[in-house]
């Protein structure tokens, strides 16, 4: 697995056994949290097996991200187009939660294709949600405008208590992630990484992919960003996104992408320790055993030269 | 935010599946095969073309490589299919035996399967009772050190069948839990959560054998199965057809008069042709788990019927936890769902206890007489010495302790009981959820600080030995 997929594959799996056996009434209550702090939970009843509900809590917002009742902008909007009328949106949401979902498994279309389609659309409810501001502002661009009122920096939320930034123009966006980690090592891992990354760009197969560059200190595109929003310890990426990047289809993908890059430099820093364990591992057992081959070696030397001595001895002893 | 505000990840790794999910759920999240398939053709490549320049040689080549693998049901279908991948299973005989498949194996459950970022979350990890304090550090060094998981609590995992029948109204924390997995099987007596380490017994015969034992059954009698497919047909017919019965010959008779009721069918597709073929299933369905009743039908090494086993596992035990031993024998594992597995356990058992009870009764009733005559005769002993003193003159040693048993026998009989659980399948896990679900799971894990302080020799020790190991 290179790049993280948009669907929680839980979520997923629940939802097509849920429909699977839509005669057979279950009680179902599970919880549980993916990266970056998006919790879900959903609940079925016996009385009421062709609903379930699904509420899903996102990351605390920074002060200098948009939440509008809970949500980032446009949210509500996204969900309404993406879902229809299988999906009600309850107002005020489940307590400790910003969304929730009511899933109405009637109204699923007949169409076998269609209907996995849309429950995959379901499971990606994070993408939607999390994604719809950066797919409004992405949209803009495809159609070459920018979003009336709004001019300068956007703050987006991604983790926790912290945000990426957004450059509208009509002609590009550029987007700005200040990267953090915790672990000491992690920030080693992750600062060769994104360079690495930056460095890969320029090789003649990507010339089509968006430029990236890497610094260490904060870009000139966030001279306005609140200054505890820069407190990166890995350096700042920046992408710098073209209409070409957001036409058609490739307009989900490239906001899935962007939403979830810090969780895919994790992933990626958390693999390459992994890896270089291995080789630590490899390398420790291949000395272990040379070792075990030269003691035995030692060994027999020694078993030869005593034999030799009571030979020897004997020999003395007989003479 | 801090970690304890989330709930903890529980990973049950066992030989033929993995239990992972979210503590305080009812079930875990993903039962996979624990499986793992590499693509190892990167691992023959030269240094050589490590240079900057052909990059994107390199990548198509395969540097990326040591991302390219699959865990569980996909692994399992991508080394069907295609030749690059080798398959390697991580655990052999609930030990872990290929450290860098395991790691591997972890990483795509914590990333792909339950998507969560390990520094978010405290981790509960199984063990076997028997596991060595090397293989606990190793677990400790992967989780601390790749995962960077900020707390670590590796459970053993009897110790959690037994919480997961935990509940408010029975707190029995006393119990043989008779652990059978598909790659091993343990009996191991657990006494107030403490597990007693000198009484552990371990039988070679586990899920796997009994699916090796019904391929070789199925071959035998000939059976029209491709010979590749032959150990999943084998492993599907286990899980879905076998049963217990109670008495071999009577299910014999029963199979003859009526093959229509009993003989099931199996219908597949071979993998290599695409054509369809379909087989019978009849004997097997209870010759394969009567291997744990009559191991000698499978295997002339070991001859221990199971229920044996666990008797002498008790027997073995301090005698003050005997009786509560016997009372609380619970299931668990994969390998224990067969129907009537409970039952047919439960009986045989009884069986064993009651014809020593019967034995020792019979070879010392007499003496017991006797001496209780003598000690009328002594009444007068009884005045000027104390009563102890008496006692060990009359009877001696052994005898003494045998008469007690056997008094005690005759006042309250031995009340053997097998529990089943419904969720037996992952009861471990079960458990787990609900250890990870209180607060003071939070206190007892070893912590990343922890770690960073003292090493990997912080996981050495499991307080639930009380520091026997």
């Amino acid at each position: 697995m290179i790049l993280l997929q948009s669907h929680s594959r839980f979520l997923l799996q629940t939802l097509l056994n849920r429909v699977q056996n839509l005669e057979k009434a279950v009680e179902l209550d599970y919880h549980w949290v993916e990266f970056d702090d998006v919790r879900y939970h959903i609940l079925v009843s016996m009385k009421n097996p062709n609903v379930l509900l699904l509420s899903v809590s996102l990351p605390i917002p920074p002060p200098e991200a948009v939440f509008i009742g809970g949500l980032p902008f446009g949210a509500i909007e996204a969900l309404k187009a993406a879902y229809g009328v299988v999906v009600q949106i309850l107002d005020p949401p489940r307590d400790g939660f910003n969304l929730t979902l009511k899933l109405n498994f009637g109204k699923l279309p007949l169409d076998e294709e269609h209907r996995h389609a849309l429950l995959v659309k379901i499971a990606s409810v994070r993408e939607v949600v999390l994604g719809a501001p950066l797919r409004v502002v992405l949209k803009h661009l495809s159609s070459r405008t920018v979003i009336p009122g709004i001019d300068g920096l956007l703050a987006l939320v991604h983790r926790s208590k912290e945000s990426f930034f957004l450059v509208p123009q009509p002609d590009k966006v550029t987007v700005v992630f200040p990267m953090r980690f915790k672990d000491s090592i992690d920030i080693a891992f992750a600062t060769s990484f994104l360079q690495e990354f930056v460095e890969a760009r320029h090789t003649a197969g990507l010339n089509n992919a968006p430029p990236c560059l890497w610094s260490p200190n904060p870009p000139l595109e966030l001279k306005e960003a609140p200054a505890e929003a820069l407190s990166a310890n890995a350096g700042f990426v920046s992408f710098v996104i073209f209409p070409r990047h957001v036409e058609g289809k490739k307009l989900d993908r490239t906001v899935w992408n962007l939403s979830t890059f810090h969780a895919y430099v994790s992933y990626h820093v958390k693999c390459s320790e992994g890896f270089m364990h291995t080789r630590m591992r490899r390398r420790v057992e291949s000395m272990i055993q040379e070792r075990r081959f030269f003691h035995n070696q030692i060994n027999l030397v020694r078993v030869h030269s005593f034999a030799v001595h009571l030979v020897i001895s004997y020999h003395v002893a007989t003479c | 935010m801090d970690p304890t505000s989330r709930p903890a990840v529980v990973i049950d790794y066992g030989t033929g599946y993995t239990k992972m999910g979210f503590a305080g759920n009812v079930e875990p999240c993903f039962i996979l095969p624990t499986a793992v398939a590499v693509n190892e053709s990167f691992l023959n490549q030269s240094r050589t073309s490590s240079s900057k320049a052909n990059w994107q040689a390199q990548h198509s080549a395969g540097v990326m490589a040591d991302l390219d693998f699959f865990i569980g049901e996909e692994a399992l279908a991508k080394s069907r299919s295609s030749n690059t991948y080798s398959l390697s299973y991580p655990i052999k005989h609930g030990q872990v035996d290929n450290w860098d498949a395991m790691e591997r194996y972890w990483q795509q459950c914590i990333f792909n399967y339950l998507r969560c970022d390990p520094e978010d979350h405290y981790f509960l990890l199984t063990e076997s009772p028997l596991t060595a304090p090397e293989s606990r550090e190793y677990t400790g060094e992967i989780m601390f050190e790749t995962f960077n998981v900020p707390g670590l609590y590796i459970a053993v995992n009897s110790v959690l069948a037994l919480a997961a029948g935990y509940t408010t109204s029975k707190c029995e924390m006393t119990g043989v839990v008779v652990d059978v997995g598909d790659g091993a099987a343990h009996v191991v007596p657990v006494a107030d959560g403490y597990v007693i380490g000198s009484s552990i017994k371990s039988i070679p015969i586990a899920g796997k054998d009994v699916t090796l034992f019904i391929q070789q059954l199925m071959r035998e009698r000939g059976e029209n199965v491709p010979p590749e497919d032959s150990f999943e047909v084998a492993r599907k017919v286990k899980e879905t057809h076998c049963y217990t019965c109670s008495d071999i010959v009577k299910e014999f008779n029963k199979h003859d008069k009526e093959p229509a009721k009993y003989i099931k069918h199996w219908r597949g597709i071979k993998p290599k042709t695409g054509a369809p073929y379909s087989c019978d299933i009849g004997y097997e369905r209870f010759l394969g788990p009567e291997v744990f009743f009559n191991p000698e039908i499978y295997s002339s090494d070991f001859t221990t019927p199971l229920p044996a086993v666990i008797d002498k596992c008790i027997q073995s035990a301090p005698i003050d936890t005997r009786r509560a031993l016997y009372k609380n024998i619970v299931l668990s594992g994969g390998s224990t769902m067969f129907k009537d597995f409970g039952r047919r356990l439960q009986r045989d058992l009884k069986k064993i206890v009651d014809t020593r009870v019967l034995t020792s009764e019979a070879r010392l009733g007499g003496k017991i007489k006797v001496s209780i005559l003598e000690f009328t005769h002594n009444k007068r002993c009884f005045q000027t010495y104390n009563i102890s003193s008496i006692f060990i003159h009359v009877v001696t040693g052994t005898e003494f302790l045998n008469m007690f048993v056997v008094l005690g026998f005759q006042s309250q009989p031995v009340e053997v009981n097998v529990v089943s659980h419904p969720i037996q399948r992952f009861a471990v896990w079960f458990g787990g959820s609900v250890l990870a679900s209180t607060p003071e799971f939070f206190a007892a894990c070893h912590t990343k600080a922890e770690y960073e302080e003292y090493g990997a020799s912080i996981c050495r020790t499991n307080p639930v030995f009380k520091g026997m190991y």
